[in-house]
């Protein structure tokens, strides 16, 4: 039973470490970038992108993915801390967020008498996007001030 | 918790960097340690008294907040 639980743990373990190289960093950013641009621009063409815009929402969310996974250049204790740290804010922002934006949206919806609005749920792009924006944010500042 | 790692440091005429790269972490992680922003782990100061060749207690103290 001990061994099941090692071996559990260890896998645990493996999946928390597991980080892409650095280079995947740039990747990410590249492909958020080009994905961002290319939905601002769909804006000034006309046609039915719909598909489009749904395949290069879920691009950003991957390449930014990306980014989060990707290691820095030296990935030291100091930095698994901070990203544990970056992880615990990062839940507990979102759930702030997403318990409290459909009551906002519900307020600001009655004020300026939108119906539609009320009690809407967040979509997973809103979510996701939110998760890894504050990811990588609270990341960043934590990475300079640590 | 304090420390007197920049004195060690100086004492073996180290920089930031080069100590960072003796225990395998980068200069930043050496600064915050310095700065008393991170505490390191066992690990890590067991590292750091390897270099030093003295024993943890010299160079890591508790403070009363600890």
């Amino acid at each position: 039973m001990k061994s099941i639980q090692d071996c559990e743990a260890r896998k645990i373990d493996k999946l928390l470490n597991f980080r892409l190289p650095h280079y995947a960093k740039k990747i990410g950013w590249i492909l958020c970038l080009l994905s961002l641009g290319t939905i601002l621009s769909l804006k000034f063409i006309d046609g039915d992108w719909t598909i489009l815009k749904v395949i290069l929402k879920r691009l950003i969310l991957v390449s930014l993915f990306i980014v989060v996974l990707a290691r820095e250049k030296v990935e030291d204790e100091r930095l698994q801390h901070i990203r544990a740290k970056t992880f615990s804010l990062t839940f507990l922002f979102s759930a702030i967020y997403i318990l409290i934006q459909p009551v906002i949206n519900t307020i600001v919806g009655s004020i300026l008498g939108k119906e539609q609005d009320v009690f809407q749920d967040l979509g997973d792009f809103v979510i996701l996007w939110f998760m890894l924006v504050v990811y990588l944010t609270f990341f960043h500042f934590a990475k300079k001030r640590d | 918790m304090k420390n007197t790692i920049k004195v060690e440091r100086a004492i073996l005429d180290l920089t930031q960097g080069e100590l960072a790269e003796r225990i395998g972490v980068s200069r930043q992680t050496i600064n915050s340690i310095e700065a008393n922003r991170y505490v390191p782990s066992t690990v890590l100061a067991l590292k750091l008294s390897a270099i030093f060749k003295k024993p943890v207690n010299d160079f890591f103290m508790l403070t009363e907040d600890d």
